[in-house]
């Protein structure tokens, strides 16, 4: 599958795919063969230290902030050419990017919100694949509400000190600096008083512990705030303005990755119909009707993104981020179930100790994830009810 | 505006949009559509010339050449979306897909039928196989029909059928234009659930015929027209789910309960929430399936399917939720939300069920 239908793919795009195929066959089907179709989600902490000298890779072949401007060190490649390249990326078995953060979150933010030494200081590190970022947004009392942050963020002289504790932080363990939320002002409360911080990982008042999950792996982790330093010039906007900052960098994502992820989400599929035919479960009429849906499910996100992506550019980026996440997120989690469903009573059996899933049983697992993080259905629900279809509070 | 800030066919097409919305909220509201659905012919004629005339809706995509507007399929599909969010009883949806269709022939009998549709307003609709097949014979030069078709749409009331008939070489049907009012054409129009669109019963004995396309690309054409309807009936179904779920949302802002709006409520909340994501995946469904039904035919039998089943069950899923969160003033006949409801069940079932789309895709998808 290809892009079409709306979205101009002009004949230099394709030879910017081209590059792009040459590119990854060269690097990824030569030195990095080994960690093809490792990381990702579920599957986060495999291949860490392979998979972080991949991230220079790719910084040093320029892939690592296409759409940025050139004069910030991107290279300013349209929507097209975006989507080109995370198609190609996941077509490749790509490994899960460790640089996902460094990339798309914190370097919008800079991009938009940081000022020019601070630019200059932390987007070459990120265009480099040499940084790795880590998320501390989530704490144990501002899941949902993330207005509840109380990490506690005290200016004492040139410095901020923080004390407090974040929690669902991937890659804390293996990140050199994370992106916090934190509360400048005490007497202020809810998204009055926050304001966001950049915070090296390497100091004695940080402590990172991980989460054992419901798959048996730890891809995520609490990360403690206990004396913590970091300047005063590491924040970003104003004191106070941290809401603010770190609400646009979630409008930033436009779907341009989407087109990648349903490359994986139609592999995953392809295996899953495959094991029902080697079962005889797609001769049976109820679990064919289900595969049948999630084919017919996964055309439908793929058109939605594809519209998607051809109104981009109109305006500011609209609810499409709800929308799409509630549609990934239940599709995927839908088949995790019949990834389980069609395998029959094998199932049940795992790999081994002390607990290897099969590729079933970790899409089933992990799958309970998808339709929490990065905002739960029910808050998804809430932001397209209130904001797009206007509904009261 | 795109990216370039040129204007773009999106825009014109919002132009058109604009147009054919006004015009029909002046000339066909809730009233109207309400009248036309229990009139004579179970829809409104006068407003039929009217569109036909101030609007050109059945000259657009006829070829320059035979006296139409010229516009594309897509172009088409955007009045028959606002025909759709208001539910109005017409046969544009079939004049269109016929006329598509011939445009696509390139034979002197399909030019005729372009130019009786784009010149004299006529209005088309289309017999598909039922269970008793139509068969096609010939005499000399002249093709008479014979059989019943599955029930037409607004089959009593058209000026002219395209049948879909056997013509016993090879096995392959073709496609066939009869005059309603020919001899040998019965049509009886049918109390149907769904009173915006009227279905007849189409007894054929002996109807003179004449073939639509050349014998190089009968069976292409054949797949076109039912393929064109599948996407047509979609982008229809898309349409009046998002007025539906538009009306709903309305009323669950104004109407009161317990001292507050209903729409304040989460669980209510969460299940528009919910429908209109499904809308959204549905518009886009059929967004695709228009801009690329006329390109590649190859992908146009996989998607014309998936686009019906996918729009029509989410319009259904939309009006069911519409007439319950309007609680009992939507189990009235005076509130439209059953008129939605009725439409929505019948599209499900037009032309294929949900079941036998769903086994074309299955199959499709090698599955």
């Amino acid at each position: 599958m290809t892009v079409s239908g709306g979205l101009t793919v002009s004949p230099e795009d394709e030879s910017f795919r081209a590059e792009v195929r040459a590119w990854l066959a060269e690097h990824l089907h030569g030195d990095f063969a080994d960690i093809v179709g490792t990381g990702g989600p579920g599957r986060e902490h495999e291949a860490l230290e392979r998979r972080r000298e991949w991230e220079r890779r790719l910084g040093d072949g320029n892939w690592i902030g296409l759409g940025w401007p050139v004069d910030k060190g991107g290279r300013a490649a349209s929507l097209t050419r975006q989507v080109i390249f995370h198609e190609e990326y996941a077509r490749a078995g790509g490994p899960g990017r460790l640089g996902h953060m460094s990339e798309q979150l914190v370097g919008p933010t800079l991009l938009a919100f940081g000022t020019a030494q601070q630019q200059d200081r932390f987007l070459p590190g990120i265009l480099s694949g040499e940084v790795l970022w880590c998320q501390g947004y989530s704490e144990p009392g501002a899941g949902s509400d993330l207005a509840g942050v109380r990490t506690k963020a005290s200016l004492r002289g040139e410095e901020y000190v923080l004390e407090g504790q974040k929690v669902w932080t991937s890659l804390a363990h293996i990140a050199d600096w994370c992106f916090v939320v934190a509360r400048t002002d005490p007497a202020q409360t809810r998204h009055r008083g926050l304001s966001y911080l950049l915070v090296p990982m390497a100091q004695p008042g940080v402590r990172v512990r991980p989460i054992a999950q419901l798959t048996g792996t730890s891809e995520f982790n609490e990360v403690f705030f206990d004396g913590a330093v970091t300047g005063v010039e590491n924040r970003i906007g104003d004191e106070g303005d941290g809401w603010r900052v770190a609400m646009g960098t979630l409008a930033f994502e436009r779907g341009v990755a989407t087109l990648g992820q349903q490359i994986g989400f139609e592999r995953e599929l392809t295996a899953v119909i495959e094991t029902a035919r080697a079962t005889g479960a797609l001769a049976d009429p109820a679990l064919r009707a289900r595969l049948v849906d999630a084919w017919i499910g996964l055309r439908v996100m793929r058109y939605t993104a594809i519209r998607t992506l051809a109104s981009s550019g109109e305006g500011a980026p609209g609810f499409e981020g709800s929308i799409s996440k509630l549609q990934w997120a239940n599709w995927h989690r839908d088949l995790g179930e019949l990834a389980v469903d069609v395998a029959g009573p094998g199932a049940l059996v795992t790999e081994g100790a002390p607990y290897e899933l099969t590729d079933a049983q970790r899409l089933f697992l992990y799958t309970r994830a998808d339709t929490i993080y990065g905002g739960t259905n029910e808050i998804q629900r809430n932001i397209i009810a209130e904001r797009m279809l206007g509904l009261p509070r | 505006m795109n990216q370039h800030g040129t204007v773009t066919r999106a825009d014109e097409r919002d132009d058109m949009r604009r147009t054919v919305a006004e015009f029909l909220d002046r000339y066909s509201d809730s009233g109207r559509v309400r009248a036309a659905m229990a009139s004579e012919h179970g829809y409104d004629t006068a407003l039929w010339r009217r569109c036909s005339q101030e609007l050109g809706t059945t000259a657009l995509v006829v070829p320059e050449r035979c006296g139409g507007l010229g516009m594309g399929f897509a172009d088409a599909a955007v009045v028959i979306e606002e025909f759709g969010r208001r539910v109005v009883p017409s046969p544009l949806l079939t004049t269109v897909v016929a006329a598509a269709a011939a445009a696509a022939c390139d034979t002197g009998e399909a030019d005729e039928l372009l130019r009786v549709i784009a010149e004299e307003g006529a209005a088309v609709s289309i017999a598909f196989e039922g269970e008793r097949p139509v068969r096609a014979t010939r005499t000399g030069r002249r093709w008479s029909l014979r059989g019943r078709p599955a029930h037409v749409m607004h089959g009593a009331d058209v000026d002219v059928l395209l049948v879909v008939a056997e013509t016993g070489n090879a096995g392959d049907p073709a496609l066939f234009v009869v005059r309603r009012a020919a001899e040998g054409v019965r049509a009886d129009r049918l109390v149907t659930l769904d009173q915006t669109r009227s279905l007849a019963e189409v007894e054929l004995a002996g109807a003179r015929a004449v073939p639509l396309a050349g014998e190089g690309n009968v069976k292409s054409i054949v797949d076109m027209v039912t393929e064109l309807t599948l996407i047509a009936l979609a982008a229809e179904s898309a349409a009046a789910a998002r007025s539906c779920l538009e009306a709903t949302v309305e009323y669950l802002k104004v109407r009161h309960q317990f001292g507050k709006p209903l729409g304040s409520f989460q669980a209510l909340k969460h299940r528009c929430a919910d429908l209109a994501v499904d809308v959204e995946g549905a518009e886009s469904t059929a967004w695709y399936a228009v801009e690329t039904a006329l390109a590649d035919p190859g992908e146009r039998a996989v998607v014309a399917p998936l686009a019906k089943a996918v729009c029509a069950d989410t319009f259904m899923r939309v009006a069911a939720e519409s007439v319950q969160l309007h609680g009992g003033i939507g189990f009235t006949f005076e509130h439209d939300a059953h008129l939605f409801l009725k439409r929505a069940k019948a599209n499900q079932h037009l032309l294929a069920s949900p079941q036998e789309l769903r086994r074309k895709v299955g199959e499709a998808a090698g599955l």
